[in-house]
């Protein structure tokens, strides 16, 4: 079974008796009805210019932006993915992942197709490389979602997987729903995004994990075709917005995984966004167009981790080594472990109202 | 960089007909960088003089002594052949169901087997939106892609893509059926861009003006190897505002165009639109921003003559 059918019979397995229930397969050859786009602008021959991610395609009529899942038509820009999601799951939230919000919650975590950028190592490329009329989608509006989390007792909705951007209309939509049902709204992007759709959809989240990709320009440009700067600045966004922020870079044998650039990297995030935003090194494994490198030694990550706490950011993780202490919380303070995890799973939470029990320091995060 | 191939790719390239593929090389290189015209009013259009037209154009691109001598030695019986239709413009800027019912029935004639002729496009939908009707027909089978994809991507310079398993897989001998108009971003849309849409992820390559992106896609082995001939329905021709239709930009430029050049039919059309928008006091696709700098790549590439200076009109 391939990936994408696989994403498909997880949402199938989940909604299954839902309202959704029966609507799921899209016949490849339906028209995608689509609803106009909320950031972009009219130019002259009916063309017009996309403003939600830093690429600001000029589209054709007839044609798509860069994310496969925005049209213009007759100098109209649709988004065709509003309430159109491919996957839909319940996960818990330290698979995002977030070690600082409600850990051992579970996040109703949903995807549509399409991505804003092309990276080479894509973990789920069979959703986001694709465009929403080649996967198999199914219409849940944004209260539908947002009632769904509700009722599978899930505290938080997730948009993730595939590119939160090119479904931005989606997420502040069922954001706004779902805020009114007491549950709160997480992104997992990319963070290649322009500032205004940013900065209005920002008051909806409750927390914003950023794929920082690599600390070098040439490895976004190279790698996946997008932009280092634009990324660096939504970070200062989200953290000045008072949004919940944590960061994950991938690391890539060879490509990304240098000491000088690890240093620059943890700098840079103690200088401009402060030394409490956690920051989750994670190994790479091989897959879609990136097949030729091993998957990430441990000793580069743990060299990693030894780097950044150097630097002296405060939480500094380790992903996909389950079981590998460096998924532990400790207290910055006084080095209590706080949170012990395995995987995916938090076998213990020591934190009384967001502090140390031994010292009393505040931890930072979102935990009641 | 040079394409990089799977083992399934070589697998199912090695299964390629190859007498039938030496054939066609052997054919294709006697016809160098000739684009074949026969003139063909839109008003004019039945099927008779859709077949006339065709008839004339391949055996002024090819030297051929007819049109079914031509396909013989381009298309030979035991290929199963793919003609990709550019379909996206709807019916006022696709090619004529008639002109394609006329290649069909040509490759009948010559010897191909109803079974093994394949006219396709990116859906169904975009097939019905042209004129065609998808099924069984009585020279070919007209079919969408849709979403029958290779499972994993193939390599080729900068593109990485699912390719249509029509085109991978099914199909041992291809042609591109398009049309003369202007494109956006890529300049021009006529045999060359009409291979976009045999890939999943088309709207990945744009940026560029769609350079070197169109260039590598060319290069992959399933289309080098592959795509035996080009055929441009250019009874009407659009000189901007593409890659929709748009009727204000619309000429009678009165021909079908032929080419077994992976690329010439492309710079013959890039040069009769710069000629009609200067002659509408517009600017030149380099002017305008968008001159198709792909072709140049892909002539450096080796694929084929790009260079609209040295592509050879033959009138037939």
């Amino acid at each position: 079974m391939h990936r994408r059918a696989f994403l498909g019979a997880g949402a199938a397995c989940l909604l299954a008796g839902g309202p959704a229930a029966g609507q799921r397969s899209r016949p490849p050859d339906l028209h995608l009805e689509g609803r106009e786009a909320s950031w972009y602008r009219r130019l002259p021959d009916r063309r017009v210019e996309c403003q939600l991610c830093p690429r600001s395609c000029q589209v054709a009529d007839q044609e798509r932006g860069g994310c496969g899942v925005r049209e213009n038509r007759r100098g109209t820009y649709y988004t065709l993915v509003h309430s159109l999601p491919c996957t839909v799951h319940l996960d818990p939230i330290e698979k995002k992942p977030f070690f600082h919000v409600l850990p051992g919650a579970r996040a109703l975590s949903w995807a549509t197709a399409g991505c804003n950028v092309e990276c080479k190592f894509c973990q789920n490329w069979e959703i986001s490389q694709f465009r929403p009329e080649q996967v198999a989608s199914f219409p849940m509006p944004p209260e539908t979602l947002a009632r769904q989390a509700r009722q599978a007792g899930a505290p938080l909705l997730s948009a993730t997987y595939s590119e939160p951007v090119v479904f931005w209309e989606y997420v502040r939509d069922t954001a706004q729903a779902a805020r009114g049902l007491g549950v709160r709204t997480t992104v997992v992007s990319n963070g290649y995004i322009q500032e205004a759709p940013l900065k209005e959809v920002l008051p909806h989240l409750a927390a914003f994990k950023v794929d920082l990709k690599s600390f070098r320009e040439s490895f976004y440009r190279e790698v996946l075709r997008g932009e280092l700067r634009p990324v660096l600045r939504a970070m200062e966004i989200i953290r000045a917005a008072g949004v919940w922020l944590e960061i994950v870079v991938l690391l890539i044998p060879t490509l990304n995984d240098s000491e000088a650039e690890i240093r620059d990297l943890a700098r840079w995030v103690k200088g401009h966004l402060g030394s409490e935003v956690p920051v989750h090194f994670t190994r790479f494994h091989p897959t879609y167009r990136l097949t030729n490198l091993p998957p990430t030694p441990v000793a580069t990550l743990e060299r990693a981790h030894a780097i950044a706490r150097a630097e002296e950011l405060a939480f500094v993780y380790l992903g996909n080594l389950p079981g590998h202490p460096a998924e532990n919380t400790l207290c910055p303070g006084c080095g209590e472990v706080l949170i012990r995890r395995a995987g995916f799973a938090v076998r213990e939470n020591r934190l009384r109202r967001g502090a140390c029990p031994a010292c009393a320091r505040p931890i930072p995060g979102v935990w009641a | 960089m040079s394409p990089r191939l799977s083992r399934r790719d070589l697998a199912r390239l090695a299964g390629l007909a190859v007498p039938g593929a030496l054939l066609a090389r052997r054919a294709r290189a006697a016809a160098g960088a000739r684009v074949g015209l026969a003139p063909l009013a839109e008003k004019e259009l039945t099927p008779a003089a859709a077949r006339s037209a065709l008839e004339k154009a391949l055996v002024a691109a090819t030297g051929a002594t007819s049109a079914l001598a031509a396909l013989r030695a381009l298309l030979p019986a035991t290929e199963t052949v793919g003609i990709k239709l550019n379909c996206l413009a709807g019916r006022g800027m696709s090619p004529r169901p008639e002109l394609v019912e006329a290649l069909a029935a040509l490759l009948r004639e010559a010897g191909v087997g109803r079974e093994r002729i394949l006219v396709f496009e990116r859906s169904a939908r975009e097939l019905r939106r042209a004129g065609f009707s998808p099924g069984e027909r009585e020279n070919y089978r007209c079919v969408g892609i849709d979403n029958d994809y290779d499972p994993e991507p193939s390599t080729s310079g900068s593109i990485g893509s699912c390719f249509a398993r029509l085109v991978s897989t099914t199909c041992t001998a291809l042609v591109s059926f398009g049309v003369v108009k202007d494109h956006d971003l890529a300049g021009v849309s006529a045999g060359a861009k009409n291979w976009y849409g045999v890939i999943h992820n088309p709207n990945k390559y744009h940026d560029g003006n769609c350079d070197p992106y169109l260039a590598d896609l060319l290069r992959h082995p399933f289309l080098r190897q592959k795509v035996r001939l080009t055929i441009l329905d250019g009874a009407t021709a659009q000189c901007h505002g593409g890659p929709a239709f748009r009727p204000d930009a619309t000429w009678p430029l009165g021909v079908v165009a032929a080419s077994t050049d992976l690329l010439a039919a492309d710079a013959w059309a890039w040069r009769v639109m710069d000629g009609e928008r200067q002659r509408r006091g517009m600017p030149t696709l380099a002017a305008a921003g968008r001159p198709p700098r792909w072709l140049a790549t892909a002539q450096g590439y080796g694929l084929g003559v790009g260079d609209p200076a040295r592509v050879e009109v033959v009138r037939g």
